[in-house]
């Protein structure tokens, strides 16, 4: 028999040990009894708003301020919001993640970056708490039998799968198509990866189009002259494009300044939608397609979230980084709501359930499979039109109609 | 063998080491994840800060591109484990002999024909940016798209597969850092670390007595390789994803070096120490900012970048040199 100790106090380990579990049962107890409280749901958000991803980080947490009165008028709980910052840094990412969790996160949401997001699903899903995913395409992440981990976006494959759906979309409405196409991709991870997935990808589609050229640059070029000299003399019709902001922008001004007009401008990544674009180039920034996660402008909730962006942020249109992270914690509202509980695992059920159609997105509205993917999400054809984002395709998210060819540089006035 | 290790530490110094040891093995029983996380990172940078130290701080050889060594350790157990079912520990052998094969190649075109100093730092850069670029195309381990190890919600530790909580990750990291402690304690004390010593004062001078200096900086840089491959595995397993881009960066190797420099280059110490502060005073800075309610991005690296400042400017041999001369510790190169 292994004696008990007892010290001057009289307290035995038995003792203690049984003391301990009384203590951990009225904590518990008194955990549950808070959540019966009906409080507002702790809600930890992760996004990268510092280091390499900062400018996305921070576009993606407009999303987060403009959904807490957006939620008051659905008649949605009240969610007690908790940011972290990630620092685009998975180590930070992770640790993060505890510290949400052990300050009495009730669900997380984030965040962004693929990696990032597959550090904080691993803490998420030890520690049984619901992580809504609001942006991140790697389609491992919701292949590994989670529980607890649910996404909102579509997957690397079903962005490029939509974008030459609705590309053929577009060709055949206006009856106008390219026979030819050079295929520009920025050299960088997500640029290399786009460019495999393409080249994957397009044979499937008989696209009516070739690619007669790949040309490769550094996003981090300061000048593209002779990219753009070397696509325009293969004589191809369009610019197929997988690029960044800055050089989207180096790119449009060679074209503008080697008098090349290509009759569509077909960008399969960001750079070409964005404010910045728009505002630097203005007149010239017309015309470019993009192939992108979307919102549909007919949703009633898309022109709520639109008016409300536009109060709080004047001069900023609104896009993917907005309506997926406003959807990522409407997924947490809706739950705790159909739930009545901040029980993690009911939560968890909840969300399981989902099916939310009154929503932003594009696609019949939010649901999850079992594997906690929304796999009926449909991306959208964007163009830019008077400084404004036009959504052309799919037709039944569409509030315009595709202007292909694109008007000439040259006559623009 | 023990009794070589504490040979001419000062018996204040053991009482410490003891210390900080027994406060180090009981951190799991009173701290939480979030406490524990943190720890993990302290541990995983004293670790890589005591690999890398081996090279510039005992050896004088100033690489900057340790981090393909994390890479390949990372990608070379990953990769055995994905698709073959290879345990880490087994797999581990791999990662340590392919990146100290590595660290042999960049060794052998720079020692043997004289590349040293920052030409030599800059070779490093350039092959960790060569594995990147290279890893960015290698569809194998999932390309610039990433590699993911399968994850799931364990319910015990398996720690021949390292799949498991926190806990078991904490022991097996802070297993490493006191092996490469204790690796590097006698190594320094040994005839290696002697040459190594006189290299890096006076290259000229050491290979005028008649220390074949390219050799010694081969073992360096083998040594290193594979201490910081090691390290690799843990990352790959411990966050389960690798992606060329987050592993090879520049920033990674910056980030490996920082601790050392803030600790004290040269010193056994200095790694743990460093890391110690970096971590610490990054987290203590966000506490600060939350408690302030100054939810403002990026503020949190202005103060950091001032603290760090202060440090540089105030104690350039690094902190740890200062604490053990007012400790009465031992000497500056401990």
């Amino acid at each position: 028999m292994i004696p008990t100790t007892t010290n001057s106090s009289g307290l035995t380990r038995r003792g203690f040990a049984v003391g301990a579990g009384a203590a951990g049962l009225l904590a518990t107890a008194a955990g549950d009894f808070a959540r019966a409280q009906g409080g507002p749901l702790k809600v930890g958000v992760l996004l990268p708003r510092s280091g390499a991803q900062a400018g996305i980080g921070q576009d993606c947490q407009r999303g987060v301020e403009l959904a807490p009165a957006i939620f008051k008028e659905l008649g949605l709980p009240e969610l007690a919001i908790m940011n972290a910052d990630t620092e685009t840094n998975v180590e930070v990412a992770r640790a993060r993640a505890e510290k949400l969790i052990s300050d009495g996160a009730q669900l997380l949401v984030g965040a962004f970056d693929s990696g990032q997001t597959t550090a904080i699903a691993q803490v998420a899903e030890q520690k049984g708490i619901p992580f809504v995913i609001n942006i991140a395409a790697a389609p491992q992440i919701t292949e590994q039998g989670y529980k607890f981990v649910f996404r909102n976006f579509p997957t690397a494959a079903m962005i490029l799968s939509d974008a030459f759906a609705n590309q053929k979309e577009l060709f055949e409405a206006t009856g106008v198509a390219p026979k030819s196409v050079v295929f520009m991709h920025v050299n960088d991870t997500f640029g290399t990866s786009m460019q495999q997935g393409i080249n994957a990808v397009l044979p499937r589609f008989s696209m009516p189009y070739q690619i007669v050229e790949q040309i490769a640059y550094d996003p981090t070029a300061r000048d593209l002259s002779v990219e753009v000299a070397k696509a325009k003399a293969t004589g191809a019709q369009a610019l197929l494009l997988v690029s960044r902001l800055n050089d989207a922008i180096l790119i449009t001004r060679e074209l503008v300044k080697q008098r090349w007009s290509p009759m569509a401008v077909l960008s399969m990544g960001p750079g070409w939608y964005e404010d910045q674009y728009l505002k630097t180039l203005g007149k010239l920034s017309d015309g470019p397609m993009s192939f992108v996660p979307w919102y549909d402008p007919h949703k009633r909730l898309s022109k709520q979230l639109e008016a409300a962006l536009a109060k709080a942020y004047p001069g900023i249109n609104m896009n993917t980084n907005h309506v997926f992270t406003f959807e990522a914690l409407l997924v947490a509202a809706d739950a705790y709501k159909r739930a009545r509980s901040s029980d993690p695992k009911a939560l968890a059920d909840a969300i399981r359930t989902t099916n939310i159609t009154d929503n932003v997105s594009i696609g019949p509205g939010i649901q999850f499979n079992d594997k906690g993917q929304n796999d009926k999400l449909k991306n959208a054809a964007i163009q830019n039109r008077g400084g404004k984002l036009l959504t052309i395709a799919p037709k039944e998210a569409s509030n315009a109609k595709p202007e292909l060819p694109m008007s000439a540089y040259d006559r623009r006035g | 063998m023990i009794a070589r290790m504490l040979d001419g530490v000062p018996g204040r110094g053991l009482a410490v080491l003891a210390g900080l040891l027994a406060v180090l093995l009981a951190a799991p029983w009173v701290a939480n994840d979030y406490v524990l996380t943190v720890l993990i990172i302290v541990l995983y940078s004293a670790y890589t800060g005591q690999a890398w130290n081996v090279m510039m701080g005992f050896a004088g050889q100033l690489s900057l591109g340790h981090a393909i060594y994390v890479g390949l350790g990372g990608y070379a157990a990953a990769a055995l484990y994905v698709h073959f079912g290879v345990a880490p520990w087994l797999g581990l052998v791999a990662a340590v002999a392919i990146a100290a094969a590595c660290g042999a190649v960049i060794g052998f075109l720079a020692f043997r024909f004289g590349v040293g100093g920052v030409y030599f730092a800059i070779l490093t850069i350039a092959f960790a940016e060569f594995a990147r670029i290279g890893f960015d195309h290698f569809r194998w381990v999932g390309a610039s798209s990433g590699f993911f190890l399968p994850v799931a919600n364990y319910t015990r530790n398996d720690l021949w597969n390292l799949r498991g909580d926190p806990t078991m990750f904490y022991y097996v990291m802070l297993a490493l850092t006191v092996a490469a402690f204790a690796i590097c304690h006698v190594l320094l004390k040994s005839r290696i670390g002697y040459y190594w010593q006189a290299i890096r004062e006076d290259e000229v001078a050491a290979r005028s007595l008649g220390i074949d200096t390219f050799r010694y900086k081969m073992y360096a840089i083998v040594l290193s390789a594979g201490m910081t491959a090691v390290a690799g595995v843990f990352f790959a397993f411990y966050y389960n994803n690798l992606f060329p881009e987050q592993v090879f960066h520049i920033s990674r190797s910056i980030e490996m070096i920082l601790g050392p420099i803030i600790g004290g280059i040269g010193t056994l110490f200095g790694p743990l120490v460093g890391a110690l502060l970096l971590t610490g005073l990054s987290e203590a800075m966000q506490e600060l900012l939350t408690a302030l309610r100054l939810d403002v991005p990026g503020a949190k690296q202005v103060f950091y970048g001032l603290c760090l400042l202060v440090v540089v400017m105030a104690l350039p041999g690094g902190v740890w040199p200062w604490v053990a001369g007012k400790l009465g510790l031992t000497g500056p190169r401990s």
